[in-house]
């Protein structure tokens, strides 16, 4: 049961734009009133970086609400897998005996691996957070916009192919029931020379309940990431054409998987008044810029647009982090209600 | 006696014909549920073959449970090569 008061905000964008530096601020700025933990999700990390403090896999503390992860990503996919490779090798154990058990290792390099290992460890942290309380805001800073669209398109994708698995096994099912109610006896097979009853009954039968099992841990998933009420989701932008094009179409992705885009960030906006004596590359970047500013008042309507200026120095460390983070106010004030 | 032997011969050849009638009954289900469970090995372990299939880690979750699939699909694999021969046995065209 998730807590009225839980939040998950996931920041994304294209890279560079500066996701990791709003993260880090936002959270730093949560962490004021309520108990907060942001992990980084990218494979090349810099929330580290930007707190100017090693961080690991486990959560470290950075002030004394604040607590950051370093997602291992080698670490992660090894987990991932072990427990499915561990199981495949139990069952498939003769496969030893002709060496052949070291192919089934291949398996971490198949597609699609990462992006649900990633799924997992969002799931883990979620759920250990749905049971232990211990942060009322969890942050992630994800990876660049299209490996962060296809984790979050997994939930979907995946509720398709198992809802049509559980009606396929069900057809299964009803076969073998129909052939037992005939014939009086279970459906045998013999595998390794035993001989195996196959079940009927939906309980009984492991895929399906496998299944049931993915379902409800998909189902928890899409429970949060789309509830608008639990999960803010940030998409950052610098004021150029292409960045906010490709937001768009992030926008309009999330939105077809049933993800509400709640607010975007424009990060490294120049604000000069004066532009009389400025030189001729600079007004040129204005002009852009101010165009690009009217494309992102046409394409976000419907979400809140924060403005944040390109500073004078790199918003590095706590100190300077939390000077970034009133920028971020709004945004850090709906979180916190 | 004679009464007793051709009760004992006529419950006999019933259960036989009992037994044929519930063999043919159920010998198109028992076709369905091969193919049937053949289409689910496709489908769940259907990327190693190049089809299009669930997420990997969706088919590496159900693998260790599809031995008999697996078992089914192969033998159903070896006989591709005579499908005519297949399909004239099911509709015991000879």
């Amino acid at each position: 049961m998730l807590s009225s008061n839980f939040k998950v905000v996931f920041f994304m964008g294209k890279g560079g734009v500066g996701k990791t530096t709003c993260a880090a601020a936002f959270a730093l700025g949560t962490s004021i009133k309520k108990r907060t933990l942001i992990v980084s999700l990218d494979p090349a990390h810099n929330l580290g970086d930007v707190f100017g403090i090693r961080l690991s896999d486990e959560p470290k503390r950075i002030t004394n609400n604040l607590y950051a992860i370093e997602v291992d990503f080698e670490r992660m996919i090894s987990k991932h897998l072990k427990s499915l490779t561990d199981k495949v090798k139990d069952i498939y154990g003769y496969l030893r005996v002709l060496n052949l058990d070291r192919y089934i290792d291949v398996l971490r390099h198949s597609p699609g691996i990462e992006e649900y290992a990633t799924l997992d460890k969002i799931m883990e942290i979620l759920k250990s957070n749905v049971e232990s309380r211990k942060y009322d805001i969890v942050v992630f800073d994800t990876p660049p916009t299209g490996l962060t669209l296809r984790i979050m398109a997994l939930p979907s994708i995946s509720a398709i192919w198992v809802e049509k698995l559980m009606r396929l096994r069900e057809a299964i099912l009803d076969r073998r029931r129909i052939i037992e109610e005939v014939t009086g006896e279970k459906i045998k097979t013999v595998i390794k020379g035993k001989e195996f009853e196959m079940p009927s009954d939906k309980e009984e039968d492991p895929i399906y309940r496998e299944l049931i099992h993915i379902k409800r841990e998909i189902d928890f998933v899409n429970s949060i990431i789309r509830n608008s009420n639990v999960c803010m989701t940030v998409l950052i932008v610098n004021p150029e054409v292409l960045p906010i094009f490709e937001a768009k179409r992030a926008l309009e992705f999330l939105s077809k998987l049933g993800i509400n885009v709640q607010y975007v960030i424009v990060n490294k906006v120049f604000e000069i008044s004066e532009t009389a004596s400025l030189p001729k590359e600079l007004v040129t970047k204005l002009s852009q810029e101010k165009e690009a500013l009217q494309l992102i008042n046409n394409y976000f309507k419907h979400q809140i647009v924060i403005k944040v200026p390109l500073l004078y120095e790199e918003p590095k460390g706590l100190d300077k982090l939390i000077t970034f983070s009133r920028y971020l106010s709004k945004l850090i004030d709906n979180a916190v209600v | 006696m004679k009464g007793k032997i051709f009760r004992r011969t006529l419950r006999k050849a019933l259960t036989i014909v009992n037994n044929l009638f519930k063999a043919k009954s159920i010998e198109y289900i028992y076709v369905e549920l091969r193919e049937l469970e053949n289409v689910f090995t496709l489908i769940v372990l259907g990327s190693f073959i190049g089809l299009p299939s669930p997420p990997t880690t969706i088919s590496l979750r159900l693998l260790p449970y599809m031995a008999r699939e697996i078992i089914i699909s192969t033998s159903v694999s070896s006989r591709l090569n005579d499908m005519l021969a297949e399909m004239a046995g099911l509709f015991e065209i000879t």
